[in-house]
Parts: structure tokens; sequence; C-alpha cells
């Protein structure tokens, strides 16, 4: 009778979370632990570390193979849910809702800002040529090199396409670096720009009419999906959630696509990508490169942007200059990247109000990061 | 005003460009053939006839409808002209849904002079009475030739296929004078009907992107200039949008101000300058927001109780039965 209680319960131990656990484990949950802190202490993103953080912590938890439970095993419900992260359906539903949140406006009322967007892009070809230069293939520098797209869903778009067995490492990174652009962008701005630069104030944008509102994402999407079709999945749905938005007609699709369906998305993207996390999966020299890659990508990113604004002012004059500290929102980590322009800027004076100058590079940075994307999947997809 | 114009041409000229560039019938090629066919491939009857393979170099769907096979390309000047009649002997590429080509694929035509058998069966067949020795795909509008692969006259008595080495790889300039690049077309050592010419072990893109560009400069550089131009040509839009915004304000001022001649009288000289900016507008309602909120030292002592009137059943609301949240 002892004997069989005693077999019975190590059989049960054998199947449980401590017969399996290994230091890997651990280590994962304690990341995971961590990622829920900073979301709910230092308020870091927390719509997405919460669920990336709970995400780590379920898929870390120690289980035998073949009980259809874990994410990468078919027939498992995370399996299911991973499905979207897998072929890349949940990424362009979160761009429908960030068109649907986005005001257009400061770009439409002063184009110049736009190049900021794009010239913030070099951080992603950065990151791809030292990943190369790292032993990286094409196609995994490709994936590692977004991540200076500041921009999640697209990094986790486009590292599903071109290096899926990474995809965890770089989505985990690129949210980690997105919730820290507060703390990481500030000491390259200050180190790349002069107090005078800091005091630029620039002239205050014109009112925008709806007309050029409803008219701009319909002019966007054909601009730039003629150019880069392979973006289509991420331009489309963006326009097409801005379009919703600005139409005015729409307010009740635009409403789910910027509330609960983006809500949604995010929950099921932030857990499952967590839940990839697998320590067999992540902890792994290559993450270790990855995610300081992944920095490296972000302050070359945020350096461009504000170099590339004293460089075109240059070529500007009086009221016309653009205020360098806006430059670090080209990367499109929308609006944090705007919000640390406003607090930088205040810090100089207070009276200098960059939100609304910032939010242009900073949705320039969007569809820049997109039409980046785009770029990738045609030359290594 | 001309710069405005030259925006809007620009956008214009890049949509037309593109449109000329839109890739079409003119990406199809004759890849391989063989025109003596002994035990090889089989029609849907089970017969050996000579067939042509006609490969889709673009990257999108191509119709093929109403082109044009023939070993035979007489008449092709003056089919082209306005009036001008097809020669009987051109085989017409009926209407189906399956001649609409995805991109890079192939499609096979036999060349048994047995229309009756199907669309894919053509009207002519090269055998040894043939006055020519080549195969030729003309376009619809009869006028144009799309593709002309001429074949070594004893591939009439040999069975083995011949074809472009390289899947559809023309020397484009060789081709419009009538002439051919060297090696361009060959005997192929293997058949390869209705799949690619290259049988050889191919190298992968990424590893031809690892020997082209080790260091990855060359696509940075080609990727920020795209990310540049898309984001350009943004701006250039919005460049006019900015324009035509200015000129629809400045209309309507006009109008306006033609509408009340003393107003715009007064404004001219300069007495009276209508326009006010934003924060001067502020700048007015906060003097008069605190003016009038200062006023408050005496109150009127009346005091006004709205009754709500229910509009609705309180059974009807099941919201009222449920158990409120708690609240913190």
């Amino acid at each position: 009778m002892f004997e069989f209680f005693k077999d019975g319960l190590l059989q049960f131990l054998s199947y449980s979370g401590f017969g399996n656990c290994t230091w890997g484990h651990i280590i994962m949950i304690c990341i995971g632990l961590v990622f829920i802190a900073l979301g709910i202490i230092k308020e870091y993103e927390p719509l997405l570390l919460v669920p990336i953080g709970f995400g780590i912590i379920i898929g870390n938890i120690p289980f035998t193979d073949g009980l259809q439970v874990g994410v990468y095993e078919n027939g498992a419900v995370l399996n299911y849910l991973y499905f979207g992260v897998v072929k890349g359906f949940y990424p362009p539903l979160i761009f429908l809702g960030i068109g649907a949140m986005t005001d257009f406006s400061a770009l439409i009322s002063n184009p110049k800002l736009i190049l900021i967007g794009a010239a913030a892009q070099f951080g992603i070809f950065a990151a791809y040529i030292t990943a190369l230069l790292l032993g990286f293939s094409p196609m995994e520098a490709g994936a590692i090199g977004i991540i200076g797209g500041a921009d999640g869903p697209t990094a986790i778009f486009i590292s599903s396409k071109l290096a899926p067995s990474m995809m965890g490492a770089i989505a985990v990174s690129a949210y980690s670096y997105m919730a820290l652009v507060p703390v990481i962008q500030p000491p390259i701005m200050r180190a790349l720009t002069t107090p005078q630069e800091r005091l630029i104030r620039m002239r205050p944008p014109r009112a925008v009419s709806h007309r050029e509102k409803v008219l701009f994402p319909m002019m966007c999407i054909l601009l730039t999906a003629f150019l880069v079709p392979t973006g289509l999945p991420l331009l489309g749905m963006l326009f097409f959630g801005n379009l919703l938005k600005e139409s005015g007609v729409t307010k009740r699709l635009a409403n789910t696509a910027s509330g609960p369906l983006v809500d949604i998305v995010t929950i099921l993207i932030g857990l499952t990508v967590g839940c990839s996390t697998q320590a067999t999966n992540f902890l792994r020299p290559a993450s270790v490169l990855i995610f300081v890659l992944g920095a490296f990508s972000f302050v070359i990113a945020t350096a461009s942007g504000v170099l590339f604004v004293k460089f075109f002012n240059l070529f500007l004059k009086g009221d016309n200059k653009i205020n360098p500290l806006i430059g670090n929102a080209g990367v499109s980590a929308v609006p944090d990247a705007a919000r640390v322009s406003l607090v930088e800027g205040q810090k100089y004076d207070r009276t200098n109000f960059l939100l609304m100058h910032a939010m242009g590079p900073n949705v320039a940075g969007v569809i820049g990061s997109a039409v980046a994307a785009g770029i990738l999947l045609s030359f290594l997809y | 005003m001309k710069s405005i114009y030259k925006y809007i041409f620009t956008v214009v000229a890049l949509f037309a460009v593109t449109a000329t560039f839109g890739q079409s019938v003119h990406d199809l090629r004759l890849n391989e053939m063989m025109i003596k066919n002994v035990d090889n491939y089989a029609d849907e009857y089970g017969r050996h006839v000579p067939w042509v393979e006609i490969f889709n170099t673009a990257y999108n769907t191509v119709n093929i409808t109403g082109c044009y096979l023939t070993d035979d390309t007489t008449g092709l000047a003056a089919a082209g002209k306005k009036g001008g009649i097809i020669p009987s002997h051109w085989y017409r590429i009926p209407t189906d849904q399956k001649m609409y080509m995805p991109q890079r694929s192939f499609l096979i035509f036999y060349l048994d002079n047995s229309p009756l058998y199907g669309p894919y069966h053509t009207n002519f067949s090269p055998d040894s009475s043939s006055r020519t020795h080549y195969i030729a795909l003309i376009n619809a509008n009869g006028k144009e030739l799309l593709d002309l692969v001429e074949y070594p006259l004893d591939l009439r008595d040999t069975c083995c296929s011949f074809g472009y080495v390289l899947d559809g790889q023309r020397d484009a300039k060789a081709f419009k004078n009538g002439t051919r690049k060297s090696g361009e077309l060959a005997l192929l050592n293997e058949f390869t009907p209705n799949s690619s010419n290259e049988t050889t072990a191919k190298e992968s893109k990424q590893d031809e992107l690892k020997r082209r560009d080790k260091y990855g400069i060359g696509m940075a550089l080609i990727s920020m200039a795209v990310v540049f131009t898309a984001l350009i040509m943004i701006y250039i839009m919005l460049k006019i949008f900015n324009y035509v915004t200015r000129r629809a304000t400045q209309k309507s001022k006009a109008q306006e101000q033609a509408a009340t001649p003393a107003k715009a009288m007064a404004s001219k000289a300069g007495e009276e300058d209508d326009t006010v900016d934003g924060p001067t507008c502020a700048a007015i309602g906060t003097a008069l927001h605190l003016h009038f909120g200062s006023m408050h030292d005496e109150e009127s002592e009346v005091i006004t109780i709205n009754m709500p009137s229910k509009h609705y059943s309180p059974w009807a609301q099941k919201e009222l039965t449920m158990k409120k949240n708690p609240r913190r």
C-alpha cells in the first residue's frame, strides 16, 4: 500500500512543474516578474509589459511534453492563439487600431517633419550591417535590425517571416526598449544638441481641414504601397484605420478598431509572444546579442533623427527652424518618444511645448518603419 | 504657383511611368520546345506530340488570352495595320480561365495541328514539311512579336528539347535587333516541361545576397533611399495639400471681402485687420473669462431644481437588478 502510494506520488511529481524545473525556467520566470514589476510599479508601457511578463511566466511553467499545453505543441490552446503571431495577422490588426487612434494633423500642417521619420530608420539598417558582421545570416540580421524601428507589431511581423526561431527574443527586446524610451533617449538627445538648439521655438502648426485629413490616408496608401507592396498588410491597415477615424461617418468602426479590437489583439499578442520565450528557445547566447543589437539600433535611430534635424536646420531660416529635441521622435514609439521630446524641451524652457511638433516625426516614424519592413521583406523573404 | 504645378506634374508623371512599366504579356517567353516527341511528355490524350512551353517571367498574373502562336509570321506587318486581317495560320489562344498565368508559372501548348482537341492544341504542327524553323508568340494586337525562338533544323529529327538556358532570360537589345546573345538559347540536357529549365543546384537568395553584399552596405543604402523616396512622395503630396488649402482660404477671404466692400476698404487701408491668430484669441478668451469670473460678488440666490423624468420602466432595466461591482 505504501509502495503504491509512493509510486503514485513520484509519478505525479514527475508530471508536475517541480519535477521538470530547470534553472532556465526559474531565470525566465524572474524575467517575467521583472517585466510585470516594471509595468505596474514604474508604469513603463504597462499595456504591453504586463501581458508579456505574464506570458513569460505562463510559457516557462515546466511540464512534460505531449500534454498539449505548451505554445509550441500542436492542438494546445496557446498554440492556436499563437497562430496569429506565426502567420502575422495580429500586427496588421494592431496597425488598424494605431491608424484609428493617430492624428496626422501635425504632419499635414508641417510636411518637412516627415523626413525626420525617414532618417530615424537608419537605426534599422545600421543594426542590420552590425548583425551581419557578427555572423548572423541576412534574414536573421534583417529581423534583428527592425528592433530599431521601435515598433513592436512590425518587429513581430518581420521576425515571424524572416527568423521565426528568434521571434520571442526580438519581440521582447523591441517592447523592452520601447518601454525604456524615456530612459534611453534623453542622454543621446542632450549629448547631440547645444543649449541654444534646445531653446528653438517652432512655428505653431496651422489648422488642418477635414478634407485634408480624409485625403491623407488615401493618398498615402497609394504612394507607399505602389513603391513597397510588401508593406501592404501594415500600411494598408494603418491608413484604413486612419480613414475610419477621419471620415467622420464611421465612428462606430473607428471606436471598435481603436478600442476593443486593439485591446483584444494587444492582450493576445502580448501573452503569446511572452509564452513563446520558453527557456530552451530564449536562453541562448544569440538572445543576448539580439538585446545588445536592439539597444544599438535604438541608439543609432535616435541619434540619426537628432542629427538629421541639425543638418536640416542648416537649410532653414527664422521660425522655420526645427528644434532638434524632436529628432528622437522619428522612431515610431508612439507617443512615448514625442512625450520625451516635450519633457526634455521643458527642462530648458518651461513655456516651449514640443509635443504637437514631435507628433509629426513620431507618426512619420510609424509610416517609415512599415516601409522599411516592406523593403526588408522584398530583399530577404 | 509654378512650384505647385511642378509637384503635381511629378506625382502624375510617377504614376504614368509606373503604368508604362507595368508587368504584362511582354514578360512572356517561349521557354522550351520539343519538335520531335517520340516517347516524352504526353498530352491529355496520351499522344506524344510536339510542344512548346510558355513562361511568365513577371511577378504578377498575366492573361495570355488573344495572343497568337505560330510558326509563320508572314503577314505580321499587315495584321498590325488598322483593319488588317489576322492570318488564318496563326493560332489564337482562346478565352479560358486557365489562360491567366500566375507569376513565374509555365504553360504547355501542343503543336499538333488539332485545335479541336482543346484550347492547348494549336492549328499548326512543325514537321519536315514546314518552311520555317521557329515558333513565335505574337501580342493580341497582331503587330507585336513577344518572342520568337529559332530552333536548329536537326531538332526535327532528334528527340531533344530546346530553349532558354536560364528561364526566360533574354537580352532585350539583341532581341529588338533580331539577333540573340550567344549561349542564351541551347539544346537542354533534360526535358523540363511545366518546370524550370535550370536543373543544376542554384544559389539561394540569401547566399547570393551574402556574396554580392557581404557587409549589407548596398542593401542599407538602397533601403534608406527607398524609405526617403516613399516619405518624400508623401511630403510632395502634403505640400500640394498646403498650397491648395492656402489658396482656398485666400479665395474665401476675398469673396467675403467682396461681399462687404466697406469692410474690405478699411482692411485695405490697413485700418483694421480681420485676421486674428490662435494665441490672440486664447488671450482674449482668457481675459474675458477672468473678467466675468471675478464679477460674482452678488449671487442671484435663485436655486433651480431639475426633476429628472424617467423615460423607462425600472422593470425593463435589467442592469438595475444586477449586483453592482464594488468601487474603490
